[in-house]
C-alpha cells in the first residue's frame, strides 16, 4: 500500500517536474511566472488526442506533434502576451499571463466542449511484479519518459551552445547581449523548450487519467509552480526534485491524511516552504 | 424588470467594495492577490454561520465577517508579504484553492450543497427583506468604504503605499516601514472583502462554495484592471461595467471568460492604466532593472 502510493506519487510527481521545468526556465530567463503554463499542457494533450482520434496517426507521431503544438503555443504566447510588456512592473506580465490563461481555457471550452475525452491508446498496459511488489507498466513508462525528457533537457542546457546561451541570459541578460547572444531568440527558445515539456506532461497525464478536458491544466499548473518554488525557482535540478517530492507528498497525504484535501497539500507545502526556506531546497537563481 | 435592475445594482455595490479592496492591494501597494474571493467567502460563511447558529443580528454578523476576513488576511499577509510579488500571487492563489476546498469538505459549511435559509438583516426594527431597502443598506456601506478609501489614499499613509508600489527600496530608505504597511493594507482589504461577503450572503440568503472560487478572484482582478489600477473611481466603473456587461451579453454567455481573458491581456498592452487609471502606473515609473 505504502509502496504503491509512493509509485503513484512519483508518477504524478515526474509530470509535475516536467511542467515545473518550464516554469523554472522561464522564470530564470525573464523573471516572470507564466501562469498559462497549465493551458500549454492542456494544448499538448488536446493536439495528441485529436490526432489519435482520427485513427490515422501513429502514437509516437501524435506525441511529437502534441509537443510541437504546445511549443508553438508557448512561443506565440510569449510574442503576444509577454514581449510587449517586457520592462514594465512585474505585476503587469503576471496579470497578462492570467488573462492569457483564462482566454485559452475558455477558447478550449468553446472549441472542444466541457466533457472529458478518452485517450485512444494503441497499447495495453499490465501490472508486473518488481521485487515482489505490483507495478503498472504504464506508470513505469511515464516515469521513464519523464526522466528521459529531463535528462535530455539537462544535457541540452549543460553541453550545447544554445543551452549555455540560455543560462547566460538567465544570469545576466545585458552581459549576454554584449557577448553577442540574441536575447530575444533565447527567450523564444526557452518558451519553446519549456512548453514542449509541458505539452509532453499533458499528454502523459491524459493517458494516465484517461481524461482530456479544457480545465485539466489548472491544478497541475499551479502545483508544478509550487514544485518549482519548493526546489528553488530558476534551478533545473531543483524543479525536478521539487516535482517528485510534491507528487509523493500529495499521494501519501491523500492516502493517510485526507483525500478531500488532496489538492490543498501542494499549496500547504508551498506556504510552509515560503515561510521556512523561501529560496527552496536547492537555492534558486531567481532571488 | 425593475426588480432585475435592483438586483444588479445590489450586486454591483457588493462588487464595488470587493474591487476597491483589491485595488488597495494592487493599485496602491503594488502587491497582487489572486485569492481575494477567499476572504469574500470567509466573510460570507462566518456571517452565515453566526446568524444561523447563534442568531447574531446583522450588524454583529457583519462585524464578525469583517474580523474574520481581516484576521485571515493578517495570518496570510504576515509570512508572505516580505516575499516578492510573484510569490504573493501564487500563495494567495493557493490560499484561495485551500479555502475553497475547506468550504467544500467541512461539515459545518454544508459541503457542496451549501447552507440555505440565511436570514435577511432585521435590526433597529427595520426589515431589509425588500430589495430596495437592501440596496440602501449596500449603498450606505459603499459610500462609507469609498469615503474611507479616498481619505486613506490621499493621506500620509496613502502616499507611503504608493511609494512602496513605485520603488520599495526607496520607500524603505525614506523611513517607511514597508512590511508593516503591506501587512496593514492586505489585512484591511481582506476585512473589506469579508464585509462584502456578509452583504452578499444576507441578500442571497443562500451560500455554497461555487460563488467564492478562483473564477470570482479573477473577475475581481479584471474589474480592477479594467477600471484602472490605483484609481478609486476606476474601481467603481470597472465593477459596474463587469457586473452589467455579462447580463447584456446573455446570449453570448459562453464567450464571457474568453472576453475577460482577452480584455486583461489587451488592456495591459494597449492601455495599462485602465479606463480611469492615473498616469502610467506600469510603464514609466516602474522600470525594472535588467
Amino acid at each position: 500500500m505504502f509502496f504503491q502510493q509512493v509509485i503513484n506519487g512519483l508518477t504524478t510527481g515526474s509530470v509535475y517536474a516536467l511542467i515545473a521545468l518550464g516554469y523554472t526556465m522561464i522564470y530564470g530567463i525573464l523573471g516572470l511566472i507564466n501562469f498559462a503554463q497549465g493551458e500549454i499542457y492542456m494544448c499538448g494533450a488536446f493536439v495528441a488526442v485529436l490526432l489519435l482520434a482520427t485513427g490515422k496517426v501513429n502514437f509516437f507521431l501524435a506525441f511529437a506533434l502534441g509537443m510541437a503544438g504546445a511549443a508553438l503555443l508557448g512561443v506565440v504566447l510569449e510574442r503576444v502576451a509577454f514581449r510587449p510588456l517586457r520592462g514594465s512592473h512585474p505585476l503587469v506580465p503576471l496579470i497578462s499571463a492570467i488573462g492569457a490563461s483564462i482566454f485559452l481555457q475558455s477558447l478550449a471550452l468553446l472549441l472542444f466542449g466541457p466533457n472529458d475525452r478518452h485517450f485512444p491508446m494503441q497499447f495495453t498496459f499490465t501490472t508486473v511484479k518488481v521485487a515482489g511488489l505490483p507495478v503498472s507498466t504504464l506508470q513505469m513508462a511515464i516515469l521513464a519518459a519523464a526522466l528521459g525528457f529531463m535528462g535530455l533537457l539537462v544535457l541540452f542546457v549543460r553541453y550545447t551552445t544554445y543551452g549555455k546561451a540560455i543560462v547566460a541570459c538567465a544570469l545576466d541578460r545585458d552581459t549576454a547581449r554584449l557577448m553577442g547572444v540574441n536575447v530575444d531568440r533565447m527567450v523564444s527558445l526557452t518558451f519553446l523548450l519549456g512548453s514542449a515539456l509541458s505539452g509532453a506532461a499533458g499528454i502523459m497525464m491524459a493517458i494516465y487519467y484517461n481524461a482530456t478536458y479544457p480545465r485539466m491544466g489548472l491544478l497541475p499548473g499551479l502545483k508544478a509552480f509550487s514544485a518549482a518554488i519548493l526546489g528553488g525557482v530558476g534551478n533545473i535540478p531543483g524543479a525536478i526534485l521539487g516535482g517528485l517530492l510534491l507528487g509523493v507528498a500529495e499521494s501519501l497525504g491523500a492516502a493517510y491524511v485526507s483525500s478531500g484535501f488532496k489538492d490543498a497539500i501542494a499549496f500547504a507545502i508551498l506556504i510552509l516552504v515560503l515561510l521556512i526556506r523561501p529560496q527552496g531546497i536547492l537555492r534558486g537563481r531567481g532571488d | 424588470m425593475a426588480a432585475y435592475v435592483l438586483h444588479l445594482a445590489i450586486l454591483a455595490g457588493i462588487y464595488i467594495i470587493l474591487t476597491l479592496s483589491l485595488n488597495l492591494i494592487i493599485g496602491y501597494a503594488g502587491q497582487v492577490s489572486l485569492g481575494h474571493a477567499a476572504f469574500y467567502g470567509i466573510g460570507a460563511y462566518v456571517s452565515a454561520l453566526v446568524s444561523l447558529h447563534w442568531s447574531f443580528p446583522f450588524p454583529a454578523a457583519a462585524l464578525a465577517a469583517v474580523l474574520a476576513g481581516g484576521l485571515c488576511g493578517l495570518a496570510l499577509g504576515l509570512p508572505t508579504l516580505r516575499l516578492k510579488e510573484d510569490y504573493l500571487a501564487i500563495v494567495t492563489l493557493g490560499f484561495g484553492v485551500i479555502v475553497d476546498l475547506v468550504f467544500l469538505n467541512l461539515e459545518i459549511t454544508g459541503g457542496p450543497d451549501g447552507l440555505p435559509g440565511i436570514p435577511p438583516p432585521n435590526f433597529f426594527g427595520v426589515s431589509f427583506r425588500e430589495p430596495w431597502v437592501y440596496l440602501i443598506l449596500v449603498g450606505v456601506f459603499v459610500l462609507l468604504v469609498l469615503g474611507a478609501a479616498a481619505r486613506l489614499v490621499d493621506s500620509y499613509h496613502g502616499r507611503a503605499l504608493r511609494a512602496i508600489r513605485d520603488h520599495e527600496i526607496t520607500a524603505q530608505v525614506m523611513g517607511i516601514n514597508t512590511p508593516a504597511y503591506k501587512v496593514l493594507i492586505f489585512t484591511l482589504a481582506a476585512a473589506l472583502a469579508g464585509l462584502a461577503g456578509s452583504l452578499y450572503v444576507h441578500y442571497i440568503t443562500f451560500i455554497n462554495p461555487e460563488t467564492f472560487g478562483l473564477h470570482t478572484s479573477i473577475l475581481i482582478l479584471a474589474m480592477v484592471v479594467l477600471g484602472g489600477m490605483g484609481s478609486i473611481a476606476g474601481s467603481v466603473l470597472g465593477a459596474v461595467i463587469l457586473t452589467i456587461l455579462p447580463e447584456l451579453l446573455r446570449q453570448a454567455h459562453a464567450y464571457q471568460d474568453l472576453v475577460y481573458g482577452a480584455l486583461l491581456v489587451g488592456l495591459l498592452i494597449l492601455r495599462p492604466e485602465g479606463i480611469l487609471g492615473r498616469g502610467k502606473l506600469s510603464l514609466k515609473f516602474l522600470q525594472r532593472e535588467g
